[in-house]
Parts: structure tokens; sequence; C-alpha cells
């Protein structure tokens, strides 16, 4: 799989533009995964797991510090551009805890899905490495911070070890299933939302005309400045509209 | 009766808990959530207002929603007609939006608090920010003045209330303006140009503004106009409401004012495009404050009260704020600790109780601390884990140590009693510091608060003293309390306290009555007998892009993941000794 998106990786990578706003984009993701991980620290009972949510969590801040820092140099001059594309989610950056709620997870299923998408990030990261050959310094970057990832992989996965004894395998292939079913729910609500996209916009150049007319009518009769409103105002309290 | 008040679904959610007739509990459902301007149903908000109360939900008489959803709806819907057929792109995300959730309040509410559906009653948005402010302030009668970005159709209403001690009380709204002209929008719209987050950037255009010269008056008066009836109106070419927030000014506005300032890049003062951008806030900040001064002129022409209450957004501008207190002829202004939506929750659960089901008026306590105390234990337990060094001494030794440390340059997290509603830290959940070392002040800004250098930090001083060091005018105590003004420093003092002083020489000043944060006065004399000043720097206990810290766990990581050299809750106090941050491999030891 990975080798068939490698010329796809390396278009995404080929332009600076491109490559700047996807390492700002990264940073921003960086720094969400960093807050997740504080409040996993917040919340647990087990100090040991506290000192290493807190640590990894710095680490993330800090890589979330040296993406952006990247992202600046490379990006100087150029205004940046809003909106998602496609590559969006065609090269996926680190993904944080994956919108888990954490106060509501176990200390052991936390820990496989740490294990889990940092795996996932170290081997991103060393494909975006391999692509940009032309570019040694964001090169360096990914080098740099996909070993920090693989840390974050051997902790999460000697402390799973360490809390659920005999079950980390089951957890693991949980957690796994549950990835799959987060990203199936991903897929399906976008489509979701661009079929009800095309429907609502349908609706909107076929039953709106009449009613636009009129509104703007309307509009046109309104008076600029306050309006005043009836006396008996507050007694109309309560309702809905 | 016992009232449950929520807000939700547009920018910081909160809930609301009144019994007979006053607060027993109110917070942000960020503070919980960890999740800075939550919007999202505020399930555990609610949750604990409830606890704090013993109360099960069906114990409720009323749930009160603070705006209409089907009037929103409405305003959504006509103003996607009217400006057909160029929100096509924008109609199928607001109906998504709308239709999603937004639209059945009711239902969400009596499905997820179990409570029935007649129980649930609705508030206007601007009657939420009236009431809110009105009927939390000190005084009987007053002329009342909401505006904020939108409520329902509303963007600024004027009106006045009386509380009733022998009669009902009543809040009559008078008049309004409604969208798309709104004063918020107006403001926003160049907070979006000057490269800041919309709905929270608003405050750094203020203080922004102090560097420029208010030299585009005129182009900003292309954009907005006065109306011959003293109300307001935008010119619809200059703003595209229909995009993303980001870009509510048009390319009109950008032939008029040049192009946007680029969110990634620092304002440099001394290049020409730096000037430009200081020059604009300047001159949008002088307009919002000039019209704001003469609705309120004429606002107390015809009430001719004494006090005049401000609500909404529009009234976290301090600077304003300070402007009408000064000129528009009222001798006191009062904003509540909380005047944005999320203080919508307890203005719709005072609205219903005083004015839906009549209840008798009651003074509500002159406070902000409606949320969650601490556990002071916690940081005992944290701190013997992790081998910090942490002392429990009697209250008069905790508190000498603390002005020593603060005299000698430490900055202090401070947590002590229940958490404010509101987005200021008043003195419960503060970060202080000494005021007199603008190198302290670069130090916040770079190893704790990671921002920029144009934001002033605002220092607190007690009732007592606050006259020697700021140039109050009368009335500015009202507004010096929950921290909602901004004065200027006495000249002699502004050296003496850099670290707090803007660069037009002022300051948004909390001017603390002892009896409301009695700890935090006590501290106060104790660093002013060191120091000969007794005023500290005092934000929020929090870093950059998260809510204000609620619990002592949350106080505790942000303590050991910045600059923070001693954190204090309630009688327990830990310091940073030399240790440095642990790596992930010695952290498993
Ligand atoms: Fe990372
Ligand atoms: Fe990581
Ligand atoms: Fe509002």
């Amino acid at each position: 799989m990975a080798s068939l998106l490698r010329p796809l990786y390396w278009t995404i990578w080929a332009s600076p533009r491109r490559r700047a706003q996807k390492l700002l984009q990264f940073a921003e993701v960086e720094a969400e995964g960093g807050r997740d991980l504080v409040r996993a620290s917040e919340l647990t009972v087990d100090p040991v797991l506290r000192r290493l949510f807190l640590a990894h969590a710095r680490d993330e801040e800090r890589h979330a510090r040296m993406f952006r820092s990247r992202g600046l140099a490379l990006g100087v001059g150029m205004p940046p551009r809003a909106g998602n594309t496609m590559f969006d989610w065609i090269s996926p950056g680190e993904r944080g805890l994956d919108d888990l709620r954490i106060k509501d997870e176990h200390l052991g299923s936390l820990l496989a899905f740490i294990h889990l998408s940092e795996s996932a990030a170290a081997r991103d990261f060393a494909e975006y490495s391999s692509v940009l050959g032309h570019d040694p310094l964001t090169r360096s970057l990914f080098d740099h911070i996909g070993r920090d990832e693989e840390h974050h992989m051997r902790y999460s996965l000697a402390q799973l070890r360490r809390v659920a004894s005999g079950g980390s395998r089951a957890l693991l292939w949980k957690a796994r299933l549950r990835r799959l079913w987060k990203a199936y729910l991903r897929l399906a609500s976008a489509i979701a939302g661009i079929m009800s996209t095309v429907l609502l916009t349908i609706q909107y150049f076929v039953l709106l005309p009449p009613f636009a007319l009129l509104a703007k009518f309307a509009m046109r009769r309104e008076q600029p400045g306050w309006t005043v409103l009836p006396p008996a105002l507050d007694s109309k309290s309560g309702r809905e509209f | 009766m016992k009232i449950l008040g929520i807000s939700a679904h547009y920018h910081d959610a909160a809930a609301a808990l009144v019994i007979d007739g006053l607060p027993v509990a109110a917070v942000q459902e960020e503070r919980f959530s960890r999740a800075k301007n939550d919007a999202a149903f505020p399930m555990a908000a609610i949750e604990w207002c409830l606890d704090q109360a013993g109360l099960e939900p069906e114990q409720l008489d009323a749930v009160v929603f603070y705006e209409q959803p089907a009037l929103k709806f409405d305003r959504i819907l006509t103003s996607s007609l009217r400006s057909f057929p160029h929100s096509w792109r924008s109609f199928p995300k607001a109906m998504k939006n709308m239709l999603g959730e937004k639209l059945w309040i009711r239902g969400i509410i009596a499905s997820q608090l179990g409570v029935p559906g007649r129980k649930v009653l609705f508030s206007g948005h601007h009657m939420s920010h009236a009431a809110a402010s009105f009927l939390t302030a000190p005084c009987g009668e007053a002329a009342i003045l909401t505006a904020d970005g939108v409520g329902e159709w509303a963007t600024m209403t004027i009106g006045a209330g009386q509380k009733g001690k022998d009669h009902a009380t009543s809040i009559k709204l008078i008049r309004e303006l409604r969208f798309p002209h709104s004063l918020g929008l107006f403001y926003s719209a160049f907070t979006a140009f000057l490269g800041f987050a919309v709905n929270e950037g608003e405050y750094k255009v203020m203080g922004l503004a102090a560097y420029g010269v208010p030299n585009r008056v005129d182009d900003v008066y292309q954009v907005i106009q006065r109306t011959a009836d003293g109300a307001l109106e935008l010119d619809l070419r200059y703003f595209d409401f229909h995009s993303r927030a980001e870009t509510s000014f048009s390319k009109r506005f950008t032939d008029l004012f040049g192009p946007p300032r680029n969110p990634n890049e620092p304002i440099d003062l001394a290049s020409q495009d730096g000037r430009r951008f200081v020059d604009i806030a300047a001159s949008a900040q002088r307009v919002l404050e000039d019209i704001l001064v003469d609705i309120a002129q004429a606002l107390h022409r015809e009430t001719g009260f004494p006090d005049l209450c401000l609500g909404g957004g529009v009234a976290l501008n301090g600077v304003a704020n300070a402007r009408l207190l000064a000129e528009s002829g009222f001798e006191r202004v009062s904003v509540p600790p909380a005047p944005g939506d999320a203080g919508c929750a307890l203005g719709a659960a005072l609205f219903a109780d005083r004015i839906h089901f009549g209840q008798p008026h009651r003074d509500v306590p002159d406070h902000p601390f409606w949320g969650p105390g601490i556990e002071p234990a916690d940081l005992l337990r944290l701190a013997r884990e992790d081998d910090i060094p942490v002392e429990e001494v009697d209250e008069d030794a905790l508190l000498s140590d603390i002005a020593d440390a603060l005299w000698q340059g430490a900055i202090v997290g401070w947590m002590d009693g229940a958490l404010e509603f509101g987005p200021r830290a008043l003195g419960h959940r503060s970060l202080l510091a000494a005021p007199h070392d603008a190198a302290l002040r670069d130090r916040l800004n770079r190893d704790i608060k990671y921002r920029e250098e144009f934001r002033p930090f605002a220092p607190v001083v007690t009732l007592e003293h606050a006259h020697r060091f700021f140039e109050l005018a009368p009335g500015a105590e009202r507004l010096g309390r929950f921290m909602s003004g901004v004065f200027p420093v006495r000249r002699e003092w502004r050296e003496r306290l850099a670290a707090v002083t803007h660069v037009d020489g002022t300051a948004r000043v909390q001017v603390l009555d002892p009896p409301m944060a009695p700890r935090l006065a006590r501290l106060l004399d104790l660093y002013g007998q060191r120091s000969g000043i007794p005023v500290l720097l005092n934000t929020s206990f929090n870093l950059a892009g998260e809510p204000i810290v609620n619990t002592v766990a949350e106080g505790y990581s942000t303590f050991r993941r910045s600059g923070i050299d001693l954190m204090v809750a309630g009688s327990i106090c830990v310091r940073k000794g030399g240790q440095r941050h642990e790596a992930l491999s010695e952290a498993a030891e």
C-alpha cells in the first residue's frame, strides 16, 4: 500500500507551498495530541503514567513548534490558503488520540490507542522522509520527529504490558478494530456530508428562487436603523419563537 | 423555584442554576471538557450544577435556553434568501448546522435531562444578555445596552430595567438593531482582517489599537454609517457574511484598507505594513467607541437613570467601557463578569425567575465565583508522588512566603476557592507576579502564555490603594471590580508598574474589594509591605490555547509544563527547585 502511494506522496511534498501548509497543519495536530496527553496525565492516578504522559506531551508540543517553524520558514511571503484539500486525508500527520474521549477510557485501551497511533505516525513520517530528498531540512525534521514517535511507540507498549499484563494483545486488537471503525465512520460521514450538500444545493436552486424574490422585496421595504419593540415584549417570554 | 439556565451551540457554552432567586452554580463547559470556548451542549456543566445543589433533573421547575432557536433559524434562512444566489455555498452548511441539532433544543434538553418538554422555556438572546447584566448589578433601576455579533435577529438592544421591591421586576427592551447591521460583526470583520480568530481575537485588536494612530477613521466610516435615528448601518458591499468567518470582509474592503494581515507573520511596527495594521486597529476601535458613546448618551437623555448596565460580547471592550463611563453621562457603568454568551446561561435563568415566573427580586451576591472549588490535598499527593518539594504551613507563614517569592521575581500559580464564571481570572485561578519588571512580563509571554507582546497584562490592587496608582474616574471602581475597564496608570508610577502598563500608559486594572477575595487582598498587603507597591500582575491561570484551570490536577500539570515557579492551592504550596523537565526515558523510573 505504502509503495503504491509513493508517487502520490511525492506530488504532495513537491510543491513548497503545499509543503509549508502541510507542516503547519501537522503542527496543529501535534499540539492537539499534546493537549490530549496532558489531559490523560491529569486524569490518571498512576504516578508513573502521569510522568510519562507529561513527558510525552512535552515531546508533542516540541514537535508542534518544530513543524510550525519549518512550515513558516518554507512559507515566507506566501499568503496562507484556507480550507482543506483532498490531499489532507491522503497524507495524515500524527492523529493525536483520534478524538478519543480520554475521560471515559480505560488505561489499557488508552495505551493501546497511543501505541497504535504512534506506530502509524512513525510509519507515515518515514514515508514522507523518503520522498523529501530535495529538501534535506524538512527531511531531517521528519527523521528526528520519527525517532521520537518510535520512542512513544515503545514506551506505550511497555506500559500497556505492565498495566494489562496478559490482556495486552487483546487490547491491541480491540484498539485496531476501533481505529478501523473510526476510519469507516469518518469516511461514511464524509460521504453523507457530500450527499446532503448536493441535495441541499439542488433544493437551493430549485425551491428557493420564488421565496428569494419575496425576501428581496421585503428587504427593500425595510427601514435602516432601530426597530421599535412592542411594549409588552417581555410578556412573550418563554416561547420558542 | 429551581431553574436551570443553558447557553450553547454558538460560542462558549455554559450552565447556571438559580434556586429561590439566587445563583448557586454557574460554569462554562470548556472548564470541564478542556476544549477552549467549547460550544457543545454543556452536559458536564449541567451535571455539575445539579450535583452542587444535590438536585435531580426532575426536581427542576424549569430549564431555560438562552435564545429562541426557531427565530434564529428564521434569520439564517431569510438572510440566505436575501443574498440569493450568492449564498449557494453557505446555504447547505448553514442548513445542516441548524437542522442537525440546534433547531430541536426542546427535544434535546428534554431527552438529555429527562425533564418534560413543557418545562423547557426560551428567553431571547439579548434579553438574556440584558438580564445577566441588570439582574446581577447592584442598582434598583438602570438603562440597559446590549451589543454583540448577532443573537436571533437582534445585534444590539437598548432598554430599561426596574427591580421590584413592591412591584414586579421588569426589563423593557425599547429598540433593537437587526442583523446584518451589527457593531460586533463590524469589529469582528476587522479582527479577521488583522489576522486574528473571530470571537476570540477581538481583545487583541483592542490591544493593538494602542500602538496606532486613528488616522483611518474616515475610511472606517465608509463601511459603517450612522442612520438618522441614531443607530448604525453597515455598507454591505464591504462585508461578506456568507463565506467563512475568516473572510467576513469583501474585496471592496481590501481595496479600501489594503491586503489583510497574514496570521502567521508577526506585526512589525517598524514596517509600513505593520504601521498600517495598527492604525487600522486604532481607527476601528475609535469608531466603535464613538458610536457606543453616542448611543449611550442618547439613552441617558431618554431614561435619565444614573446607572447603565452593559451586556453582550462588545462589553468585553474595556477601553470602550471606560469611555462610556467618562462620556455617556451615566454615573456608573456595570458589566457582569461574564457579559458574553456564556453569561446568558445565568441571564436566562434569572430572567425566568424574576420575569417569567414573577418571583420577588433578591440581590445577587456581587462576585464571579460560581464554579467548582478545589481539593488542596490533591496537590499534596501529586507533589509527593513526583518528589517535588511541598509545604503545608499555616496561613500567615504561607502568605508571607508567597509575598517574598513574588518580590524576588517568582511567577506564582494561585488557586483559591471557587472557579470564576466568565473569561477573566479575578483572584481564584490566577497567575500572579511582580508588576514592576518588564523583563518578567516578557518571561511570562515567552515561557507561559506564549503570546504576542502587544497584549498587556492586567494589574490587581485593593480598593484602598487603587487611586494612588491609577487615574480612576468616579464610578471606575464598579467597572474595575470585574476588570471591565481600562484606565490610565498615574504617570509617576508607570515605570514602577512597567509589566502592567500598556504602551499608551493605561492598564485594565482589577479593583479588588477585599471581602470578594480576602486571601488575595492579604497577599497584596503583604507584597506591598515588601515592595512599597501593593499591586500585582494578575493573569489567568492557563497556557496559551487552553481554558483556565479548574481542578488542582490541571493547575499542577500547567505548573509542571511551564515556567511557573511556585504553585499554591489553598494552604498547600509547591515549588520548582532545580528540576529540569524529565525526558521520557527518565519519567518511567
Ligand atoms: Fe509527535
Ligand atoms: Fe508522538
Ligand atoms: Fe450574544
